[in-house]
């Protein structure tokens, strides 16, 4: 038997014409499904990206003593670059620290009048691999005869040393709590979809049952009757995904631009890539819930 | 498969009818064996059927409603299989028959029901097209055949009717001209008039009686009592799944 693919495309494409209440409920079904999804998917992207920014700034300052010598702070670098943990040494002197704090200050003035001479200790920032492990690399400094040597106040040295003590595990317990969230929401989403999906296309295939009864009796093989209805689940999911793409790129147009505005601080951004990336997961898995939707609704009107 | 579809024109159906043995000949159709059907464990629809139809034969099998016409029927078309025993459609034992190859044995089954089965959204020609279209026939075979067929059930001026637009009795033609397009060697039709009046249903069994001559086993399930007794052909009789008389030219013959 010839495999008549002209039969499939228009057989396909009129169905659609003629259920079109029920195509148009499986559309917006997939549409408004894969929507919710991607709108959760580009959020945790740009949750994604805050957290690693704010992650990242965690490091830890290492503020050494006035006139120290060159040799120690280079020594103490070289021994910190050789720490597997440490990504990034980076030394700060006087006047660099004067001049950032001025930067800081623009705003008032006043206090940089008030300023005799300069103030601020020349300081080594320790950028790590994994922020996670700062207190970890903390202990280890502070352990090391070096520090001890050049720190800015060797009798006290937790105040030679700064990394937002607190903070920093209040942050990595909530950037993993946000992550957490994330995945579950992501999980249910795509299984309340599937189900929603997968019951659309059940009803348009049991509005259709009396057709297939026929197609069977008259001899029509599995795969003839099949492929139309697959065919048309892919359609339906194909025209869903793109009109979910369409919403999340204008729904993104809109918004990111504007969370920048509002919240300067945080670095709110999605790379194309990014999106790119979530209109071919929607697409994917649009097609894939189509096809699983169809194949499962008609195997108990394909028994022979 | 193909080879059914050219099932010569049996000579002998084609002659003017004639008192005497009816003709009988060619091989076996459909030949049953020992085949009980159970739905319930205790309660069979078939007992212990055997029997033989051959080529070119119009059978009739009457019984009250429960006593197995349908069921009769499902075994043929391969919709159920046998509890026990050997059904041999067209030279295929169907318990053998791998479930893929079920379709292609139904393009050589044309099926006419009580209730027409006709898609309500398609045309009587859209109807009667259908049944090659699913088959992967060709455009041109359908331009050709489907009006020949609807000429020969009598609807040849209806063929872009909608089936509300048609009566009970043209319903009919319509699904037995579905049934009949792709020219099978076996047709079964189960209470094809059980929904018409007596008048319509005359005209339904001479169609069918017109079918058969050209060559077609045709097999009716029936409990129309004028219809049986008017006709004169071979009567199967089921009582509660066994078969209980079985004569040619026969009567339905029940008092009751």
């Amino acid at each position: 038997m010839s495999i008549n693919i002209g039969y499939f495309a228009s057989e396909s494409l009129l169905n659609f014409r003629r259920n079109w209440v029920m195509s148009l409920g499986a559309v917006i079904t997939i549409y408004l499904s894969l929507l919710l999804v991607g709108v959760f998917l580009a959020t945790g992207v740009i949750v994604n990206s805050v957290v690693k920014s704010v992650e990242n700034k965690v490091s830890i300052q290492i503020f050494l003593k006035d006139g120290v010598q060159t040799n120690d702070v280079d020594t103490l670098q070289q021994s910190l670059l050789a720490d597997p943990l440490v990504g990034r040494v980076q030394y700060t002197s006087k006047d660099q620290a004067l001049q950032k704090f001025k930067q800081d200050m623009k705003q008032s003035p006043e206090i940089i009048q008030q300023l005799e001479g300069n103030p601020l200790p020349a300081s080594l920032d320790v950028t790590l691999k994994d922020p996670r492990q700062v207190e970890t690399m903390v202990a280890k400094i502070k352990a090391s005869p070096l520090f001890k040597k050049v720190a800015d106040r060797p009798d006290n040295p937790e105040q030679s040393l700064k990394y937002g003590q607190q903070v920093v595990k209040k942050l990595f317990a909530f950037t993993q709590v946000v992550r957490w969230i994330e995945v579950a929401f992501v999980i249910m989403l795509a299984a309340v979809s599937l189900i929603f999906i997968n019951n659309t296309i059940r009803l348009a295939i049991y509005a259709r049952r009396k057709e297939i009864g026929i197609m069977r009796l008259v001899g029509a093989s599995n795969w003839f009757i099949r492929t139309p209805f697959l065919l048309e689940g892919v359609m339906q999911a194909l025209i869903g995904a793109a009109f979910a793409i369409l919403t999340i790129a204008l729904l993104e147009a809109a918004i990111v631009p504007r969370l920048g505005e509002t919240l300067p601080f945080l670095p709110v951004n999605m790379t194309s890539t990014a999106t790119a990336q979530i209109g071919l997961v929607l697409v994917l898995a649009g097609v894939f819930i189509g096809l699983l939707g169809s194949g499962f609704a008609l195997r108990r009107y394909l028994k022979v | 498969m193909t080879d059914l579809n050219q099932t010569p024109v049996n000579p002998a159906s084609l002659a003017p009818e004639v008192p005497g043995p009816l003709p009988r000949t060619g091989p076996a159709m459909i030949s049953m064996r020992g085949v009980s059907k159970y739905y319930l464990a205790d309660k069979p629809a078939l007992r212990d059927v055997n029997v033989e139809i051959g080529s070119g034969e119009f059978v009739f099998i009457v019984g009250h409603s429960g006593s197995g016409k349908s069921t009769f029927i499902r075994l043929l078309l391969r919709e159920l299989m046998p509890t026990q025993g050997q059904i041999i459609v067209a030279g295929q034992d169907l318990a053998k028959m791998k479930n893929w190859k079920v379709p292609y044995l139904r393009r050589n089954i044309g099926c006419v029901f009580q209730d027409f089965k006709l898609l309500p959204n398609k045309t009587g020609f859209e109807n009667v097209a259908f049944a090659l279209e699913v088959i992967g026939k060709s455009k041109h075979v359908i331009r050709t055949q489907v009006p020949e067929v609807l000429r020969l059930v009598g609807l040849e001026d209806k063929i872009d009717s909608y089936p509300d637009e048609l009566s009970g009795g043209e319903q009919q033609r319509v699904s037995i001209a579905r049934a009949f397009v792709n020219r099978p060697p076996l047709l079964l039709c189960d209470e094809p008039t059980g929904n018409l009046d007596p008048q319509t249903s005359l005209g339904i069994m001479k169609l069918l009686e017109r079918i058969n001559k050209t060559g077609t086993t045709v097999l009716v399930a029936t409990h129309d009592r004028d219809m049986v007794d008017n006709m004169r052909r071979r009567v199967i009789a089921l009582d509660s799944g066994r078969i209980v008389r079985d004569q040619d030219r026969g009567v339905y013959g029940y008092v009751d």
